[in-house]
C-alpha cells in the first residue's frame, strides 16, 4: 500500500496543500513529513507510524486519523459481528439440513436460496431491502445506527454493547432495531459459501467409514450426528467462515453507504473518491488487520474441533 | 435438480455471451435505440415499445443494458482468464520446483490475499483514473492469488504420484511433464473455479461501477446504471431493479454452470487451498505415514 501510494502519487505535499498553494508552503509540508528523504527512510517513518498507531492527520478534516478510525471502527464492528452471528447460525443450519436431506426438495430449495443470495450484488440486495422493509412494509428504519437522541458515555464504542452494559434499555432497543435490517442484508449477501461448504462436507462425512463404524458400535443416532458428522463437517466450515470476514468487510462499503451507517466502510469509500491517501492507507490497514485476526481466531478454533490437529510444527 | 440448474446456467451464459458478441460484431446494431440518446419520454414504465422502460433522461434502458453487456462480460472474462493463466504459470513453478522459488511466490501470494478485494481494487482503480484498462488491471491485482494456491496444491498432489517419478526417471523435460502429466490433472479444477469466478468478477466490477470508480463516464455499465437512478428508487423501482437483476442473473448463470461442471468433472471443493493463508500449513495432521513417504501432510 505504501508503494502504491508512492508510485501513483508523486507529490503528496502538493495534493495536501492544494493546487494553488505557495511553493514555500509546499516545501514546508514536505520537510515536516520527511517527504524529501530517500525512499527507505520514508518507509522507516511509515512503519514507525503504523506500529505506534500514528496514522497522521486527516488532510481534509484536520483531525487525527486514529481518532476518526476509533470513532468509525466500532460501528462497523457492531455491524460485522451481528452479521457474523447470523451467518454462523443460518449458514451452518441450512448447510446441515441441506446435506442431511441430500436429494430432497428441501435440499434443492436451500441450494437455490444460497446460490441466489450469493449471486446478488450488494448494492441490489441492500436497495431492495430498503425498498421492501423500510418503504413498502415499513417494519424497520431505512438508515442510521439508532444513536441519534441518546446521550450515552462510550465504553467500548459499540453502541448496542454500551447500552447493554449500562442497562440503557431504550437505547438498546433503538440500536438493535436499527441493526437488524443492515446486519441481515449483509449476512445474507455474504454467506453463500458457508452453507455450500457445510453441505459438501456433510456429504463427505455422512457415508464415511468412521460414521458407519460409530453406527455399528450401536451409538444413538443423535450422538452419531452430533459427534461424528456435525463436528467433522465444522472443520472445513470454520475455515470458510474466517474467510467470509473478508467478504463482509468488502460488503460494508456498499451496505453502510445504502443504510447511512457511520462505519469504516463508508469512511474509506469517501477517502477513495476524494483522493485522501493517508485515510485510505489507514483504512486498508485496519481492514487487513481485521482479516488476519479472523484467520487467527479460526486457527485457535481448529484444535478444539479436531483433536488430530495440533498447533505448531512436527507431526 | 442439479441438471435443471446446470441447464439454466448454460442457457443464461450462452444467451448473454451471444448477445454481447452480437453487440460488438454489429457495432451496436442490435440495440433498438441509441443507449446514449436523450428523449422527452422520461421515466416510461416497461412496455412493448420500451421493453425495460426509460430512465430520467429518456434513454431506453433495454438498449443501455445491451450496450453494457460487452463491457461487463469482456472485463470479467478478461480478468479471470488472465488471473488463471498467471496462476497456472506461477503455481506450476512453485509446486514443481519447491524450495526458494516456492517460498518467494507463495509469500507474495499470501501478501496479496490478505487485502480485502473490493477495497484494494477500489483504491487502485480510483488512483489510476477511469479507463477500461485500469479497471481491468485493478481487478487482476486482487484476482490472481487464489489461482496460484489452487494450481500449486494440484501440482504438489500430482508431483507425488508414481507416474511423475517414472517420467522424471525417464529423463523427461520440465515442459513435457507439465504438459503431459500436470496440466491434464490441473485444468478441470481451474476450469470449474474460473467459471464460477467470472460471476464473482462481474459482481466486483459492477460494484466498482455502482460506486462510480474506474469506469469511464460515457461507458455504459450495469452497476453504474443502477447508481445513476438510485434516487428514483421509491418512485420508479423498475429502473433500479432491472439492471441489477440482469447482473444477478448473469452471476447466477455462471455459478450454476460452475456447479454443474464441478459435478460432471467430479472436482472436489477444496476451500483450504483456495482461501487460506500460510497459517494453516503449520497445522499438521498426525496420520500414519505412507511407507516412509511424506512425513507431514498440510491440511487440505
Amino acid at each position: 500500500m505504501f508503494f502504491i501510494s508512492h508510485v501513483l502519487n508523486p507529490n503528496p505535499a502538493l495534493l495536501w496543500a492544494g493546487p494553488k498553494a505557495h511553493p514555500e508552503t509546499i516545501k514546508a509540508i514536505a520537510a515536516e513529513y520527511h517527504l524529501n528523504d530517500p525512499l527507505p527512510s520514508q518507509l522507516y517513518y511509515y512503519f514507525q507510524g503504523l506500529l505506534t498507531g500514528n496514522f497522521g492527520i486527516d488532510p481534509q478534516t484536520g483531525r487525527s486519523i486514529l481518532s476518526e478510525i476509533l470513532f468509525y471502527a466500532p460501528n462497523t464492528l457492531e455491524l460485522v459481528l451481528a452479521s457474523m452471528v447470523i451467518i454462523i447460525v443460518l449458514g451452518i443450519g441450512l448447510g446441515y439440513i441441506s446435506g442431511m436431506r441430500f436429494g430432497t426438495k428441501t435440499d434443492s430449495a436451500i441450494r437455490v436460496f444460497y446460490l441466489t443470495a450469493w449471486s446478488t450484488p450488494y448494492y441490489f440486495g441492500a436497495l431492495v431491502a430498503v425498498l421492501v422493509f423500510a418503504s413498502y412494509v415499513p417494519l424497520f428504519p431505512s438508515g442510521g445506527n439508532g444513536t441519534v437522541g441518546f446521550s450515552y458515555t462510550p465504553i467500548t464504542g459499540v453502541f448496542v454493547l454500551d447500552a447493554l452494559l449500562q442497562a440503557n434499555w431504550p437505547a438498546l432497543q433503538s440500536g438493535l432495531y436499527h441493526l437488524i435490517l443492515p446486519a441481515t442484508t449483509l449476512a445474507l449477501l455474504s454467506f453463500g459459501i458457508v452453507p455450500r461448504i457445510m453441505r459438501s462436507s456433510i456429504l463427505d462425512t455422512r457415508w464415511s467409514m468412521h460414521v458407519k463404524a460409530a453406527r455399528a458400535r450401536g451409538l444413538q443416532e443423535g450422538e452419531v450426528r452430533q459427534k461424528h458428522i456435525l463436528r467433522n463437517a465444522l472443520i472445513d466450515t470454520t475455515t470458510v467462515i474466517a474467510t467470509t470476514f473478508g467478504w463482509l468487510f468488502s460488503g460494508t462499503i456498499i451496505v453502510e453507504k445504502v443504510f447511512a451507517w457511520p462505519g469504516i466502510g463508508q469512511f474509506s469509500y469517501e477517502a477513495i473518491v476524494s483522493d485522501n491517501y493517508p485515510v485510505l492507507v489507514a483504512c486498508v490497514f485496519v481492514f487487513t488487520v481485521g482479516v488476519i485476526v479472523a484467520n487467527f481466531i479460526a486457527d485457535i478454533v481448529y484444535p478444539l474441533l479436531d483433536p488430530r490437529i495440533t498447533l505448531g510444527e512436527g507431526g | 435438480m442439479s441438471n435443471a440448474l446446470s441447464t439454466f446456467g448454460l442457457v443464461t451464459v450462452t444467451i448473454f455471451v451471444v448477445a454481447a458478441l452480437l453487440e460488438v460484431l454489429t457495432a451496436g446494431g442490435i440495440t433498438p435505440y441509441s443507449p446514449y440518446a436523450l428523449s422527452p419520454q422520461i421515466n416510461v414504465s416497461p412496455s412493448l415499445e420500451h421493453l425495460f422502460g426509460t430512465d430520467f433522461k429518456g434513454t431506453d434502458i433495454f438498449s443501455q443494458v445491451i450496450a453494457a453487456l460487452p463491457v461487463d462480460m469482456g472485463i470479467s472474462i478478461g480478468v479471470v482468464v488472465t488471473s488463471a493463466l498467471l496462476g497456472i504459470v506461477l503455481g506450476t513453478l512453485a509446486g514443481y520446483f519447491r524450495g526458494a522459488l516456492d517460498e518467494v511466490i507463495m509469500r507474495l501470494t499470501d501478501m496479496f490475499l490478505a487485502f480485502p478485494q473490493i477495497i484494494m481494487s477500489l483504491a487502485i482503480a480510483a488512483t489510476l483514473g477511469p479507463s477500461l484498462l485500469n479497471v481491468t488491471l485493478s481487478l487482476i491485482v486482487v484476482w490472481w492469488p487464489p489461482y496460484v494456491r489452487l494450481v500449486r496444491g494440484a501440482v504438489l498432489a500430482v508431483a507425488a504420484e508414481d507416474y511423475v517419478s517414472v517420467s522424471k526417471a525417464l529423463n523427461s523435460s520440465f515442459f513435457y511433464i507439465v504438459r503431459k502429466d500436470a496440466l491434464p490433472n490441473i485444468l478441470p479444477s481451474v476450469l470449474v473455479y474460473a467459471t464460477t469466478d467470472i460471476g464473482s468478477a462481474l459482481l466486483t466490477l459492477s460494484t466498482l461501477g455502482y460506486l462510480n470508480v474506474g469506469i469511464p463516464p460515457a461507458m455504459p455499465e450495469l452497476g453504474k446504471m443502477v447508481s445513476s437512478v438510485t434516487y428514483n428508487l421509491y418512485l420508479y423501482p423498475t429502473q433500479v431493479i432491472i439492471p441489477a437483476l440482469i447482473v444477478m442473473v448473469m452471476v447466477a448463470g455462471f455459478s450454476f454452470l460452475g456447479e454443474g461442471l464441478r459435478e460432471s468433472l467430479d472436482v472436489k471443493l477444496r476451500p483450504h487451498i483456495l482461501l487460506r493463508g500460510r497459517g494453516l500449513e503449520k497445522l499438521v495432521i498426525d496420520q500414519p505415514k505412507k511407507h516412509g513417504g511424506v512425513g507431514t501432510t498440510p491440511v487440505g
